[in-house]
């Protein structure tokens, strides 16, 4: 079979990165830059392939794992329909679920609340300002 | 959504700002070398600094102050030397590393004198590569400046500059920014041809992957599936500023309302024979259409420049409603922050190289891969990133795409091919 040009770059990459067809086998589906950074950061391929079971790609997964996190804690965000990349974002942010749920309600996504959060907004204060100019009437109805 | 306090600490990069301090630990393009086969020196303003960029008659480049710490004269009037450049107001002479080299009223009736040794003119280090000139204005020992492992490729290679009249960081958040693909420059430029058809494949999903050198990001479309490569490789929003999907852009500070907007783009030649390329040329793009006074449309990256400069001078982020399309554009203000703090701390931040020896051809990822990307088969193909390509550039792809096809057809055929 001729190796197709996505075959090839697979590779190429993989090469750029030190890695060999063993390495890719050993770490299969992952992509080379996910091998090298999983690699990079010690996460062997059955702790990777937890987490992305949970849904989590490999750089989240490095994070999460820095952070003390296990791929169950993701579940609970999951269910409630976030990314599961929020749950780590929350953890590293301190965003309890509860809260996340009520800045998404108001419009914010999870790592736009997280910043607010952190920089000392109430959702109160986030939402006036970032309505500013607009009568209250118009606005105020769709959030309730 | 960001307060106006962090906006400003992202935004501002004058000397003793945050990110100011920040973007002064990476090297910057500022010019292409081949405009100093036209001029020996040139003025230029980055990161708020006025500063005068020269080549000297040794081949030495050189950044120092506008302004000669003699009587504030303008250096960029100034003239270059066998080493340094001259003020041409009373001619004293200062090398690439800041120190006078000559004062000569001062040494005429002094000359035992050592005035000159008690001056100096700020200076930056400058290095030459891929055809443009990169400056370092951070604290030493510099880093390496990067050798990126597409530099090295085959092809007919040139430079664009324009000058963008907005903050640096509207411009660096389109980087990580996959659906505006689909709508700026796909549905729009449907629009801008009277297209009537359907709009684009729409964007069903995005991620986004942490890499040394920065992000990638990824993408599946209507039309593609994971098994894509914008999906398993993905584009690149190369660390601090710039962006990079074969070909690069960088986003780099003038001061806080303006950019300069620098690309290097190459095209591939057909066959395999050696070709080596005299000059990487270097021109001018313009952004404004001179008898309408509106912003060129016509190509991709003036289309971004639109949408940039159409956010106002600095982006007021305390009125954003970001989405599920702008979590890459999070992504890195978060991780621009934390890079604040890291050289707050002392730390380096990301993206740094400091290891000469690690620093040959790095890698960064590339649809397609690099080693076999093919070259147009029906000829040169016209240039679409920007407007206003000078007809002698155009040309020269041409002659270079032209001649590396014969000689590829002469190969063929003297194998019997």
């Amino acid at each position: 079979m001729a190796e197709t040009g996505h075959v090839h770059t697979l590779g190429e990459t993989a090469e750029a990165y030190g890695l060999t067809p063993g390495d890719l086998g050993d770490w299969a589906p992952f992509s080379p830059v996910e091998v090298y950074w999983a690699r990079k950061h010690r996460l062997t391929p059955v702790t990777a392939r937890r987490w992305a079971a949970a849904g989590l790609r490999v750089s989240d997964a490095v994070r999460a794992t820095a952070l003390g996190m296990t791929p169950e804690e993701v579940r609970p965000w999951a269910d409630a329909g976030f990314a599961p990349g929020d749950a780590v974002e929350a953890k590293e942010t301190g965003v309890p679920l509860a809260t996340a749920v009520a800045w998404r309600e108001a419009g914010f996504i999870l790592p736009d609340a997280a910043l607010l959060i952190l920089d000392g907004w109430t959702l109160e204060a986030a939402v006036r300002a970032r309505y500013a100019g607009i009568a209250e009437e118009d606005w105020r109805p769709r959030l309730e | 959504m960001l307060s106006e306090e962090r906006n400003r600490l992202l935004c501002e990069t004058g000397p003793g700002t945050a990110m100011g301090e920040l973007l002064r630990r990476y090297w910057h393009p500022v010019a292409g070398a081949a405009e100093f086969t036209r001029q020996t020196v040139k003025a230029v303003r980055i990161l708020g600094e006025d500063l005068a960029l020269y080549r000297d008659k040794s081949g030495n480049y050189g950044l120092v102050d506008q302004h000669c710490p003699h009587r504030r004269a303008d250096m960029t009037y100034g003239f270059t030397e066998e080493v340094g450049l001259r003020c041409n107001y009373h001619g004293w002479l200062f090398d690439h590393t800041g120190r006078c080299l000559h004062q000569p009223f001062e040494e005429t009736l002094h000359p035992e004198g050592r005035f000159k040794d008690k001056v100096r003119i700020k200076a930056y280090q400058v290095q030459e590569k891929a055809g443009l000139v990169w400056v370092y204005m951070g604290p030493r020992p510099a880093p390496v400046l990067p050798d990126w492992d597409r530099y090295h490729s085959r092809g007919y290679k040139q430079v664009a500059i324009s000058e963008i009249p907005c903050n640096w960081l509207q411009c660096q958040e389109n980087s990580i920014d996959p659906v505006h693909f689909e709508w700026l420059h796909d549905n729009w430029s449907r629009v801008l041809r009277g297209q009537d058809g359907p709009y684009a494949p729409t964007h069903k999903r995005l991620g986004f992957d942490e890499f040394d050198y920065g992000f990638t990001y990824r993408r599946v479309r209507e039309d593609t599936t994971e098994d894509d490569e914008l999906w398993t490789t993905g584009r690149v929003c190369l660390w601090p500023n710039c962006l990079y999907t074969g070909h690069f852009e960088w986003r780099v500070p003038i001061d806080d309302e303006h950019t300069l907007s620098v690309g290097w783009f190459i095209d591939e030649l057909p066959g395999d024979m050696p070709y080596e390329q005299d000059t990487i040329p270097s021109w001018h793009a313009p952004v404004k259409d001179e008898r309408t006074g509106r912003w060129i449309d016509s190509h991709v990256m003036n289309q971004d420049f639109i949408a940039w400069v159409g956010q106002g001078a600095i982006a007021d982020r305390t009125l954003e409603h970001l989405g599920e399309s702008d979590r890459g554009v999070i992504l890195i203000r978060k991780r621009l922050l934390e890079d604040i703090e890291a050289v707050a701390a002392g730390r380096d931040p990301k993206g740094i190289i400091r290891d000469p020896e690690a620093n040959h051809s790095v890698h960064l990822p590339i649809i397609g891969g690099l080693d076999r990307r093919p070259a147009a088969t029906d000829g040169p193909r016209p240039f679409v990133f920007l407007a206003g390509q000078p007809e002698e550039v155009t040309r020269e792809f041409k002659r270079a795409w032209e001649d590396c096809a014969a000689a590829a057809a002469s190969e063929a055929l003297a194998s019997g091919g």
